[in-house]
């Protein structure tokens, strides 16, 4: 993920050839290929669970429904995927990754704190009213005692293996 | 965006509860040959997961989640206890700094 979302910043930084070509990489490629193989796989078991309903299974009813709908919604998933990225790649739209990497380094409080010091910067260039000195301090403390928390438990999420 | 967070946690912890009553009662059940417990419930979790589905797209259609963590999400639904363990990393990862960073800027404002 780490590598082919790199090489992806980096393609769309400075893109070669029309916009639709990512849908030819490998790792696009990889994409299509699950999408294939789990949509023929989900309609192999509705297909299945038909059969059982045939020969007597009643149970077997809602499965041969579920199955398909399953397969309906995989192309679903991956069409809007696909156009998602399109935006994406054309500036229409913010990367997620990007989006996301950026929350993982700054932890919430410290990105909070940043956004709260520009904006009192512009308020205070406006000369709309600049807040007491008493209360920016209030401001950082809070914001500090977020990231605190935020990194607690962060270190906590590592115990499930989920980072 | 607050109410598809919240309709997410709701089918997050129910589709949660009722397939740990499918794995760890229904499914010992019917190895003692008592099937309608797991032929039940396991009728009913499908039905949930169908929503729990579209509960959890929407929500990561809202925070403009990448393929990986959409994926993650839309399966916890048929692992046993995963859907537990997805919501709170979804929260700390994902919500939490969409909603924080939603409120921050209006902070300064109010004071």
């Amino acid at each position: 993920m780490e590598t082919a979302g790199s090489a992806d910043a980096a393609a769309t930084e400075a893109p070669a050839g029309p916009v639709w070509h990512f849908l030819i990489k490998p790792r696009w490629l990889g994409w299509h290929l699950l999408m294939v193989v789990s949509f023929w796989g989900m309609g192999w078991l509705g297909d299945w669970q038909f059969h059982r309903a045939l020969a007597g299974n009643g149970l077997s009813w809602a499965y041969t429904f579920e199955w398909p709908l399953f397969a309906v919604f995989a192309v679903v998933f991956w069409a809007k995927t696909i156009r998602d990225e399109f935006r994406i790649r054309r500036g229409e739209m913010p990367d997620p990754r990007a989006v996301a990497a950026e929350a993982e380094n700054l932890p919430a409080g410290v990105a909070g704190a940043i956004q709260a010091r520009s904006v009192q910067a512009a308020s205070v260039q406006a000369g709309a009213g600049s807040p007491a000195e008493g209360e920016d301090e209030e401001l950082s403390a809070y914001n500090a005692y977020l990231a605190r928390l935020n990194a607690e438990v962060e270190q906590h999420g590592r115990w499930h293996g989920l980072r | 965006m607050r109410a598809a967070v919240l309709r997410y946690r709701v089918m997050a912890y129910v589709t949660g509860v009722v397939l740990m009553v499918l794995c760890f009662v229904g499914i010992p059940l019917q190895v003692a040959h008592h099937p309608a417990v797991a032929n039940d419930v396991g009728v009913v979790h499908g039905i949930l997961y169908i929503i729990y589905l579209v509960c959890a797209w929407i929500l990561a259609r809202g925070l403009r989640l990448a393929v990986k963590p959409t994926i993650i999400m839309l399966l916890a639904g048929t692992v046993p206890i995963m859907t537990f363990i997805v919501e709170r990393w979804v929260t700390r990862r994902f919500i939490n700094p969409v909603l924080t960073g939603q409120a921050q800027p209006t902070a300064p404002a109010v004071r």
